[in-house]
Formats: C-alpha cells, sequence, structure tokens
C-alpha cells in the first residue's frame, strides 16, 4: 500500500478507485446474469401425449403436474385450478396440460388410486377426465374407508368400468406409475403438488398451489 | 475516521446492490413461483398476484442498479430503505398472523420465521447508512478534529 502514497495516491482515491473497480465488475455481472436469466432455455420435456389431459403438445405453454391423489393439496389444485384450466385454456389449445403419477409412501391408498386413473386414461381422455374428476372430488372419502372403486366405478358407464377392471391386470400401469416416480425424482420434484409451466422457451418449476386467476393471468400475457 | 466512512459507503453500497440484484433474479427466472409465494401471504387480491409478481423484481433489479451507478444515491437508498421496510411489516403481520407461507425473500422454499424477518431488519441497515452518512460524515469531521 505504502508505495502507492509515493506516486501521489492518497487513501481516500485507492478506497474509490477500488470500489470502482467493483462497482464495474458488479454490473457486468448483473448484465450477464440478466441476458442468462432471459435466455434459459426449456429442458427437454416428455414428447408423448398420451398423459396429456388436455390441449395438445404443440399448445403454447405446457403444464406438467406431479400429483398424488391422496394429497389435499393436488385435490386443491385439480379443483380450483386446473379444472377451469382445463375448461377455458386447454380446450382451445392454449395450454397442453400433463398429470403425471406421483404416489407418496405415506398415503396407503394413492398408488391404488394412481392404478385406477391409469387403467382409465388406457380407455380414452373423456373416461380418464371422470375418474380424475371423481377421485379428487371424492378424496375425503376413500382417503378414510379405502373404497377407491367405488369412486371410480360411479364416473364410469358400466361397460367402461368393467374394461377398465380387466386394463387393470396389466403389468404396464405399475410400470408407467414407476416410470413417473423416477422422472419426479430426476426433476427435483420433492412434494405435491409440483407443477412445471414451460411457455416462450422457458421453464418455471411451482411447488405450490397457484390460484387461478394468477395462472390466467400468466396465460393472458403469453397468449394473448 | 474519514477512511472509515468511505469504506462503510462502498460496503453498504455494494452489499445492498448485491442484495437487491440478488434477489430480484431469482424472481425474474421464476415469476410464478414468486406469484405463488405472493399469494401464499393472502395479502393481495388474486387479480393483482401477476402483475405485481411481474413488476417487483424489476424495481428491485433497477434500485440494485442505481445503487451501483450512485446516480441520486440518497434517493436510491431512501427507496431501498422503503421497500424493505414494507417487506418486514409485511412478514412481520404475516407472521403474527399464524399463516405458514412461503418467504419468498431470497429463492423459494424458506418458511416466514423470526429469522428471515431479523434477516430483512439487518438488510435495512445498510440503507439507513447510505441515507443518514452526510451527518455520519459530519460526526467523523467533528471526531477527528476533537
Amino acid at each position: 500500500m505504502q508505495y502507492l502514497y509515493v506516486f501521489g495516491f492518497g487513501r481516500k482515491r485507492i478506497i474509490d478507485s477500488g470500489a470502482r473497480v467493483m462497482t464495474r465488475i458488479s454490473m457486468i455481472t448483473v448484465l450477464l446474469c440478466l441476458v442468462a436469466a432471459l435466455s434459459q432455455p426449456a429442458l427437454v420435456a416428455d414428447q408423448s401425449c398420451e398423459n396429456c389431459l388436455g390441449g395438445g403438445l404443440d399448445a403454447p405453454i405446457k403444464i406438467e403436474v406431479f400429483s398424488d391423489f391422496q394429497c389435499p393439496a393436488c385435490r386443491s389444485l385439480y379443483m380450483d385450478t386446473m379444472k377451469q384450466v382445463l375448461r377455458d385454456y386447454s380446450s382451445s389449445d392454449k395450454v397442453c396440460v400433463i398429470y403425471h403419477e406421483f404416489p407418496l409412501a405415506i398415503h396407503a391408498h394413492s398408488r391404488e388410486a394412481a392404478r385406477y386413473a391409469l387403467a382409465a386414461r388406457k380407455l380414452g381422455r373423456q373416461q380418464w377426465l371422470s375418474v380424475l374428476d371423481s377421485l379428487y372430488s371424492d378424496q375425503p372419502l376413500w382417503a378414510q374407508n379405502g373404497m377407491v372403486q367405488v369412486s371410480v366405478a360411479r364416473a364410469l358407464s358400466p361397460s367402461d368400468f368393467q374394461a377398465l377392471l380387466k386394463l387393470l391386470q396389466d403389468p404396464s400401469i405399475n410400470q408407467t406409475i414407476d416410470r413417473d416416480i423416477a422422472l419426479g425424482q430426476e426433476r427435483q420434484v420433492k412434494s405435491t403438488p409440483t407443477m412445471f409451466v414451460t411457455s416462450l422457451g422457458r421453464e418455471q418449476k411451482v411447488e405450490q398451489v397457484l390460484p387461478y386467476p394468477v395462472l390466467k393471468s400468466f396465460f393472458d400475457k403469453v397468449v394473448k | 475516521m474519514a477512511t472509515v466512512v468511505r469504506i462503510l459507503h462502498w460496503a453498504c453500497r455494494l452489499i445492498l446492490a448485491g442484495v437487491f440484484v440478488y434477489s430480484g433474479y431469482i424472481k425474474v427466472q421464476s415469476p410464478l413461483e414468486f406469484a405463488s409465494a405472493i399469494a401464499g401471504y393472502k395479502l393481495v387480491p388474486d387479480a393483482y398476484i401477476f402483475p405485481l409478481a411481474t413488476y417487483l423484481p424489476w424495481l428491485e433489479i433497477g434500485l440494485g442498479a442505481l445503487l451501483l451507478i450512485g446516480w441520486k444515491l440518497r434517493y436510491v437508498a431512501l427507496g431501498a430503505a422503503a421497500l424493505l421496510l414494507c417487506f418486514t411489516v409485511i412478514l412481520t403481520v404475516t407472521y403474527a398472523r399464524g399463516i405458514d407461507a412461503d418467504c419468498g425473500c431470497f429463492g423459494f422454499g424458506q418458511k416466514i420465521s423470526p429469522l428471515t424477518i431479523a434477516r430483512d431488519m439487518l438488510i435495512l441497515l445498510p440503507a439507513l447508512l447510505l441515507i443518514f452518512e452526510s451527518r455520519l460524515k459530519r460526526f467523523a469531521d467533528g471526531w477527528s478534529r476533537a
């Protein structure tokens, strides 16, 4: 430090010039961070649409939900938010809604419910939607008494229900659940519901229930 | 003593700017997650949550950048202090209401607690030092002369 005094630098000047250099470095860092934040590419997501609950993969916005049928917050997300998203945005192909099964070990009946839902998915999107609707509506009932089948039977016609019971024997259903769980773990899903919202080339992870008006404002901003 | 004030001035500026830019940057990356954090406070009507989640982070980044540049520093520090005070009051009120909300301050997943409130109050200190810097300088000059 001493030699700087010899060359005519004051203490004040040293502090100021040092701080100015740091300021410039900080500003460049800020700019680089902002550029990185705004140009962050989306992760490559599952390209098949067999688990699309509404909308198509070519929709400008994609929502992937990792959900557990017995989790109350997942029920709230589906009943209060996603149903309206499906009605208002997926029907016009503006939003693609993808549901992944993520049954948590702490819930005794959620894997069974997921199995029924996946069997219904094999019957068709409409049947899947009806079963999903019924399972989430009746969640407080079957979560207590374990009568998942009663709720599923109510959602389908007798012939569909019989077909579903046959499909339930298919071992690929358990494999699909395990694959969804593995996918969730790979994408750092730690709680349910967890949503991945992809739009304009960017992906956002949301780990809480978003009220419908909040999502609506976001959709309206993206898809004017 | 003047040197100490000068070092303090730059330290406050850089720390405060860093805090604001970092906090804004995290939120800009995930406005939906920030929106869900705001929704958790149960203070803002649903229709205003997303616009707030979109523009508030830019305000933070703007304040951080202005603190770095040093333009109208005292007024910018005043704005930063007002914003921090606002955050502290909101955090305290939400905690007092017993709402288990995500703080949403520096990243997501951290619940509001006395620790997060204390941290916000601590960040307020550099802003206050920048606002009252001239008084501090006068005090330092007086101290040096004495």
